[in-house]
């Protein structure tokens, strides 16, 4: 009973914090001298009147879900997985590298399979550095991960430049990948494709391994108090391993559903902003793998207000408006956070104090 | 003549969001005199002074000083006032020396630091303090620090002090310094406000008695009223019965289930910690270890339950070797272990009853069927727990950080017992919790040397030890100091041992 | 050589005054892990002031503020209302960039060319600048880096002199102490985060104003991450950031010195780029017998 009562009101107060967030964005476009009303009030008339944005929405919402469940993964563990941005390329690497190397030459089905162990491999190499740093020289994993975020970013400009750069040798980006190689789409007339699909599969997994297998109960234990973890006989410096070596493979696999769903090539300061919209996602779904589906979902549709009113004729508003309104909104939910707790606690002050008895 | 109260609380009620901790407190503080706040653990006493020392505020009533009511928002007014306070776990920043600890927060600018060395130390010289004031906290000992955190408040010239269970973390000479020096000092016309459970120390420095019990004022003494039984009954409320020990002593004629063997253990500087450690204790014995806290008792337990390896020596468990055996091999072979502190060690807060029952289970495959958690059986598991340990829940889905000490420390002994088929481990399991508790701790503990089991009782508590254990030895600095049948010792012997002394004749 | 040894000097700069604004809030309890935010916003209320008023002292205060304005936020989520300091970090660092994005659009428009401002002037300190080598390297920077080393000594003195550092450091390691000393732990903080803002806003600023005299949002490109590494590495002590910050200075310079000289494109010249990042990782890894302070990062709950 408890128990539901506090993921209602997780709901309630950060489905307010994401409209107060959202208001004092909208407010922001003033200062562009437009009326944000009028503005907001076309921006959602066009996205709405068009199948293809809608479908857009979710397209933006995949990876997004990937890195979210990356960050919360290790939440769960009481860990700070903030290089989703990194494991994520080393993905997008192996799957166009992959793709490039088989596309047409392994039927469609067997390639896609590959690509997605292989880049869910790549990730998770990254991921599994980290967790090893931790485990084994108990090193500030929230440092490390932050800065190998930036080392694979490195790596892949270097790539980019060198052995995957396309055969032009113009821009610093790949050849594309044959269609053969494509995710297929979903929904006709849009980019929704199937690793949509596997996202929302990826995040039940998730959800499953968490919160029903001894695993994931041993996990959370070592999260909530290292000390009685390892007290109870869990190797928590093996749990520190696993914890990355998935969240790692989690973000690696958005490089498929970017490579093979979307972008269908890999240039430079790819998607370079999913990292830390994940962490904002998983913070506002409160970790909870299947809430990630759903904030996911969110952003990508503050994704494509973003980037729909960017593109409104007669404003000069920026694509980045999106980073500003996300970063408005998960302030908002941080703070919604700590004043769900603090009612709480009032709440159960005054029942003490009209009660009197424990 | 009425006298003028120096403090007066009136109607004092605070609530915490799980519970009630104080209800229309009403007490008065005289000049000149010891006021006992008297009361069982969880009764309310510290958490009404940490009101008048302004660490809490309260939530109605008012606070009266020399008369006038006092707006008490913070330690800093409370200071102003004349009030200070020596918490039980001691405030002291261990990184930094004694000089800086006392003058945090009461210098500006610049420091002098050898300055005030030399001015600090003279106060401590003149109170007959044998503390070196230029050495980090970390490198004191207990009663060493006690008497930094003391002299911080004499520091301030304040004269009115709270001292907060002053005497558990001395041994009984260390005990007997500190109430010569609280004689002495409420001489000169200060009072002391002395928050204890303990009958004994009432007796002997008390001007007056306030005794409490669930966060209320149940009754006051005079001086020349005091009686022990009465002030007994009137703590607790209602008689309880201690179990009774079984003497005969079968145990000796039974297998010895643990036998450590010589342990030594040096922490990271190299100072050793443990030093040649060896006991054993058999089938349906009671084996206790007396002494003062921080004298390698929870490195000892460190090292027996598998978290830390000893340097040199051999524990053996049931005649097997387990002195290199993982955490996971202790808990297997069926030692069971309450640790010290349990919100640290044997539960997690934010975990549920069920998943708490889990937590020392989970390689066992008592509750899990292909990796994943049999969840229905667990949860009955834990509802036949709760209903044979009394523990007050609603049900195994109930958050263990929810329930009081009392009930979280029966949830740990009651999934350690069902563990520790052969042996149990106790480190101090009754510090801070209410009679119920204890009566069931101490029960449960009979029933389990009944059926056969070693049982290990580490406690500070002299009364526990002789109502409990067959066998009792004494740790002091990291050493046995004597092995003794109980019956073999008294109180005074036992608190010269914890002091690292042999008595004559033993 | 001469040149390299200037530009590592000129390019610690800003790390320094990031690590040292570091070393003051960890020392107190609160990482301030919004500091590539607190950059970034600095480095965009230098350009913006300078630009407007074309002059570098307004555009310095400009940044300050901005970056105090910034770590206020920060302080109030994670000191006041106690919540994780790495997540709202996180969010702070998207709302920087975000902001700065959007009120460069807002101020500027759509500009045809590139908007620039002259950088600051090089000071000279008299006879001191005079001497060879030595003299160009370390005595003709410009104001702030002055600022920034001398204010080294002056974070020692006082975080282990004065009054304020003793409750500073004690604030790390036992708040309850301090707080029962009659010090109000959430004040003390929350105070050292502001001063931390206002040294991260001056050493964002240092990149717009200081150094490249242009702002682009990425210009920080997580250099506020690797001073607040450097506050690790160096032991949360003001003279050993400063060992830290030289180390870091001098791949940051040869980094670009690399990539100035480099024409064989199969060079990986990212290795240069990549080097801060990567020593970040080994020295992490390689020192793990740190002196954290005790309480880092955990906020300070009364439970009233």
């Amino acid at each position: 009973m408890a128990e539901r009562n506090t993921s209602f009101n997780i709901i309630l107060y950060n489905s307010v914090a994401v409209i107060i967030g959202l208001l004092i964005s909208t407010g922001l476009l003033a200062f562009m001298k437009i009326n944000p009303f009028d503005i907001v009030a076309r921006t959602l008339s066009k996205i709405f009147a068009d199948k293809y944005n809608i479908g857009e929405i979710f397209v933006k919402a995949t990876p997004l879900i990937f890195t979210s469940l990356a960050f919360a993964f290790t939440y769960k563990a009481n860990l700070f997985n903030i290089g989703a941005q990194g494991q994520f390329y080393a993905g997008s690497i192996a799957a166009v590298s992959l793709s490039l190397l088989l596309g047409g030459r392994v039927p469609r089905v067997l390639l896609i399979l590959i690509v997605f162990i292989t880049s869910a491999l790549a990730g998770a190499l990254v991921g599994g550095c980290i967790g090893i740093a931790k485990a084994k020289r108990n090193a500030n994993e929230f440092l490390v991960s932050m800065m190998s975020t930036y080392i694979v970013n490195a790596v892949m400009d270097y790539l980019l430049r060198t052995a995957l750069q396309e055969t032009k040798a113009e821009y610093m980006q790949t050849d594309a990948i044959v269609p053969q190689s494509y995710l297929s789409i979903i929904i006709p007339g849009t980019r929704v494709h199937s690793g949509f699909i596997i996202a929302v599969l990826a995040a039940i997994a998730v959800w499953i391994i968490l919160d029903k297998t001894i695993l994931g109960f041993r996990i959370r234990a070592v999260g909530m108090n290292k000390h009685a973890a390892e007290l109870g006989g869990i190797n928590t410096k093996l749990i520190f391993v696993i914890s990355f070596l998935i969240a790692g493979g989690l973000a690696g696999m958005a490089g498929v559903t970017e490579i093979n769903g979307v972008q269908h090539m890999l240039l430079r300061n790819f998607n370079s902003s999913i990292g830390s919209f994940g962490i904002g996602i998983a913070i506002l779904a409160n970790a909870n793998p299947i809430g990630c589906i759903f904030a996911s979902i969110l952003f990508g549709f503050l994704n494509v207000i973003g980037t729909t009113m960017g593109r409104l004729p007669g404003t000069a508003i920026p694509a980045s408006l999106v980073e500003l309104i996300e970063g408005i909104v998960m302030t908002c939910v941080i703070i919604a956070t700590a004043l769900r707790v603090y009612m709480g606690g009032k709440a159960e002050k005054q029942r003490m104090k009209e009660g009197g008895e424990a | 003549m009425e006298r003028t109260p120096i403090v007066e609380l009136r109607h004092i009620s605070k609530y915490f969001a799980k519970v009630v901790a104080n209800k229309d407190v009403s007490l008065k503080v005289f000049p000149g005199e010891v006021l006992a706040l008297l009361g069982e653990n969880g009764a309310g006493k510290s958490t009404i002074m940490k009101i008048l020392y302004g660490l809490y505020k309260h939530d109605d009533g008012e606070i009266l000083i020399h008369s006038k009511k006092a707006d008490i928002r913070s330690p800093m007014d409370a200071k102003k006032s004349g009030i200070a306070m020596v918490q039980q776990h001691f405030s002291l920043v261990s990184t930094h020396t004694g000089t800086e600890n006392i003058i945090l927060g009461n210098t500006k600018g610049y420091i002098p630091i050898s300055a005030y060395n030399s001015k600090i130390q003279k106060l401590a010289n003149e109170y007959g303090f044998d503390v070196p004031v230029d050495v980090k906290i970390e490198k004191l000992a207990v009663g060493q620090q006690q008497k930094i955190e003391i002299l911080k408040a004499l520091y301030l010239n304040v004269n009115i002090l709270i001292l907060d269970e002053p005497t558990a973390v001395l041994t009984p000479q260390e005990s007997e310094t500190l109430m010569a020096f609280i004689k002495s000092y409420v001489k000169k016309g200060n009072s002391v406000i002395f928050i204890t459970h303990k009958l004994k120390e009432v007796m002997e420095v008390a001007s007056r008695v306030v005794v409490m019990r669930n966060g209320i004022v149940v009754g006051e003494r005079q001086r020349e009223e005091l009686e022990e039984h009465d002030l007994a009954k009137l703590m607790i409320g209602e008689e309880i019965v201690a179990p009774v020990r079984d003497s005969s002593n079968r145990w000796e004629k039974l297998p010895t289930i643990l036998e450590v063997d010589n342990i030594s253990l040096h922490d990271s500087k190299n100072t050793p910690i443990l030093t040649d450690i060896s006991f054993n204790i058999h089938a349906s014995e009671i084996y206790g270890i007396a002494g003062v806290s921080g004298n390698g008792q929870d490195e000892l337990c460190d090292v027996l339950c598998g978290l830390k390896k000893p340097d040199r020596g051999k524990i053996y468990f049931k005649d097997k070797d387990i002195t290199d055996s993982s955490i996971l091999e202790h808990n297997l072979s069926g030692l069971g272990y309450v640790p010290l502190d349990r919100l640290r060690d044997a539960i997690i807060p934010g975990m549920t009853l069920s998943e708490n029952m889990l937590l020392k289970n989970s390689f066992s495959g008592k509750w899990s069927n292909k990796g994943f958690i049999k969840k229905i059986e667990l949860n009955n598991y834990t509802s036949d727990m709760i209903e044979k340990h009394r523990i007050k829940a609603t049900g195994p889905a109930d958050l263990s950080g929810g329930l009081s000490g009392g009930n979280q420390q029966k949830l740990v002994l009651g999934r350690e017992v069902d563990i520790g088929t052969s042996l149990l481990i106790f480190n101090q399991p009754t510090r801070g919790l209410d009679m119920g508790a204890v009566d069931r701790i101490h029960h449960v503990m009979m029933e389990e040397k009944e059926r056969g089991k070693a049982i290990l009782l580490i406690s500070t508590e002299i009364t526990e030890l002789f109502e409990m254990c067959d066998v009792i030895s004494v740790m002091y600095r990291g050493k046995i100091l004597g092995e003794y049948r109980n019956g073999e010792l008294n109180t005074d012997n036992l608190g010269l041992l914890m002091a690292g002394i042999r008595p004559e004749g033993l | 050589m001469t040149n390299l040894l200037y530009r590592t000097i000129l390019m610690s700069t800003p790390l320094l005054l990031g690590s040292v604004a570091e070393v003051f809030s960890e020392r107190c309890g609160v990482m301030v892990c919004a500091i590539e935010g607190i950059f970034l916003i600095g480095a965009w209320g230098g350009f913006v002031g300078t630009y407007l008023t074309h002059n570098a002292f307004i555009g310095i205060m400009l940044a300050i503020l901005c970056g105090t304005a910034l770590s206020a936020l920060y302080a109030f989520v994670t000191v006041t209302l106690g919540q994780q300091q790495v997540v709202t970090g996180t969010a702070l660092n998207i709302l920087a960039a975000g902001f700065c994005a959007f009120f460069q659009r807002v101020i500027f428009g759509v500009p045809t060319s590139p908007l620039v401002i002259d950088t600051l002037p090089i000071l000279r300190i008299p006879i001191l600048s005079n001497i060879p080598f030595i003299g160009t390297i370390l005595f003709s920077q410009n104001i702030i880096t002055y600022l920034a080393y001398l204010l080294i000594p002056l974070s020692y003195y006082v975080l282990f002199k004065t009054s304020l550092g003793l409750k500073i450091r004690s604030a790390g390691e036992n708040p309850v102490a301090v707080d029962t000393a009659g010090i109000n732990v959430t004040k003390l903080r929350f105070l050292t985060v502001l001063v931390a803002g206002s040294l991260g806003g001056l050493a964002g600023s240092f990149y717009t104003i200081g150094y490249v005299g242009m702002f682009t949002t990425n210009i920080i490109g997580g250099r506020g991450w690797i001073a607040f590494a450097i506050c690790f590495l160096g032991n949360w002590t003001p003279y050993g950031v400063l060992f830290g910050t030289l180390a870091f200075g001098l791949a940051d310079a040869l980094s670009i010195y690399i990539q100035a000289v480099s024409t064989s494109s199969y060079f990986p010249r990212e290795i240069v780029i990549a080097l801060p990042y990567a020593l970040t990782i080994i020295l992490t890894v390689m020192r793990s017998n740190l002196r954290v302070p005790a309480v880092l990062g955990i906020p300070y709950k009364k439970d009233n």
